[in-house]
């Protein structure tokens, strides 16, 4: 065995990684051998060395600082979930606000024209009948003018009342969305 | 293995009681905690790092993923073995992250040993061969051989904390005791 398959337990035994047993074969090979002391004894220089160095005591304005920092950033943490639910608030009325602007009116007024048909003739004798069919004739299935209309909310319905001479007849025109006269 | 399992790991101090205050939220109790242990996570993370600007930022977040979770460490038996390995952790995410500094600014992290200038620049000199050193390893070599040599921790320990077999850790040490070695060597002698 030579010397470089040495320096593996010789760096581990400089540590203190060795057993006992594997110690005392190192040691036997270091009384022997020259080049492996020198070897292991500048392992232990740097090694102690290295922890010398690490022995020095950080300046105490870093613990300091870092305590600071620390619990600054945990009191802004504390801060931020103590007022966690303005946020949460606000949105929620803002929700409500806007859902009551923009929600369609529940019940939309019913627009009521109210026409008065041309007098008849003059040369027409009074006894004529009037231009429009008596109701018990011609009556329209008509709908209630003002009755709980459901229309939908875009379409305002629009009955147009129409007034003829004659006091006992009354004709209503409610016009649907198409257009055509009901 | 996990380090938080054994429970003879690393036990300076029973945090038992100021660790229940910091539970119930008493932020003094914690101050109290970091102090008891800002040493062994800023000096961690300062070798494995190697500027005090990152060690600092690895530091706080150690400590802040300490309070968040406070209700999660079962005894206080676990807190060094749990910070040694968190720290170990956040330092290798911030490395990947961060490119490594240059500069060594030994002066401004060592404690001002006096009035003495030579013995001023001699521990300059030792801080500064200390971090060159460690810059010549690898990221696991560095991590077992600051836990094991820097640290003082048993192979066990290392072992447990950077999740590895003994026999990998022992295998790190090694390679990394030979580059110091060699290392220390070539600098001195530059030096003469």
């Amino acid at each position: 065995m030579n010397c470089k398959d040495w320096e593996e337990r010789i760096a581990l035994s400089a540590g203190g990684d060795l057993s006992a047993e594997s110690r005392a074969e190192v040691e036997r090979h270091l009384a022997a051998c020259a080049a492996c002391r020198a070897f292991a004894q500048a392992v232990q220089d740097s090694l102690a060395l290295l922890q010398s160095a690490h022995e020095e005591p950080i300046a105490a304005g870093h613990y300091t600082a870092l305590r600071a920092a620390v619990l600054e950033r945990l009191a802004r943490e504390r801060r931020g979930r103590r007022w966690a639910w303005v946020p949460v608030l606000a949105a929620g009325l803002a929700a409500a606000a806007v859902f009551v602007a923009v929600r369609p009116a529940q019940k939309p007024e019913v627009t009521v024209a109210e026409l008065r048909l041309p007098q008849p003739p003059v040369l027409a004798p009074p006894a004529l009948r009037p231009v429009v069919a008596p109701v018990h004739a011609r009556r329209p299935k008509l709908r209630p003018a003002v009755a709980t209309p459901q229309p939908p909310p875009e379409a305002e319905p629009l009955v147009v009342k129409l007034i003829t001479d004659d006091p006992n007849v009354v004709i209503y025109w409610i016009p649907d969305r198409k257009g055509d006269a009901q | 293995m996990n380090a938080l399992a054994n429970p003879d790991i690393m036990q300076p101090a029973d945090d038992t009681e100021v660790l229940e205050a910091a539970r119930a939220g008493d932020l003094r109790a914690f101050e109290s905690l970091m102090r008891r242990h800002e040493r062994l996570v800023l000096a961690t993370a300062l070798r494995l790092l190697g500027t005090m600007e990152d060690a600092q930022d690895a530091s706080q977040e150690v400590f802040l993923r300490l309070y968040r979770n406070l209700g999660k460490l079962e005894n206080s038996a676990n807190l060094a073995g749990w910070l040694y390995r968190v720290t170990v952790n956040i330092c290798h995410d911030l490395r990947r992250r961060r490119p490594e500094e240059t500069a060594v600014d030994a002066a401004a992290e060592i404690e001002a040993p006096g009035a003495d200038p030579q013995q001023a620049a001699a521990a300059n000199e030792r801080r500064r061969v200390l971090e060159l050193s460690l810059r010549q390893l690898s990221g696991k070599q560095r991590a077992a051989l600051v836990l094991r040599d820097l640290e003082g921790l048993s192979t066990e320990e290392v072992a447990a904390i950077l999740g590895t077999s003994q026999a990998t850790v022992r295998s790190q040490i090694f390679q990394a005791r030979i580059k110091i070695k060699d290392f220390v060597e070539r600098y001195f002698r530059r030096r003469v």
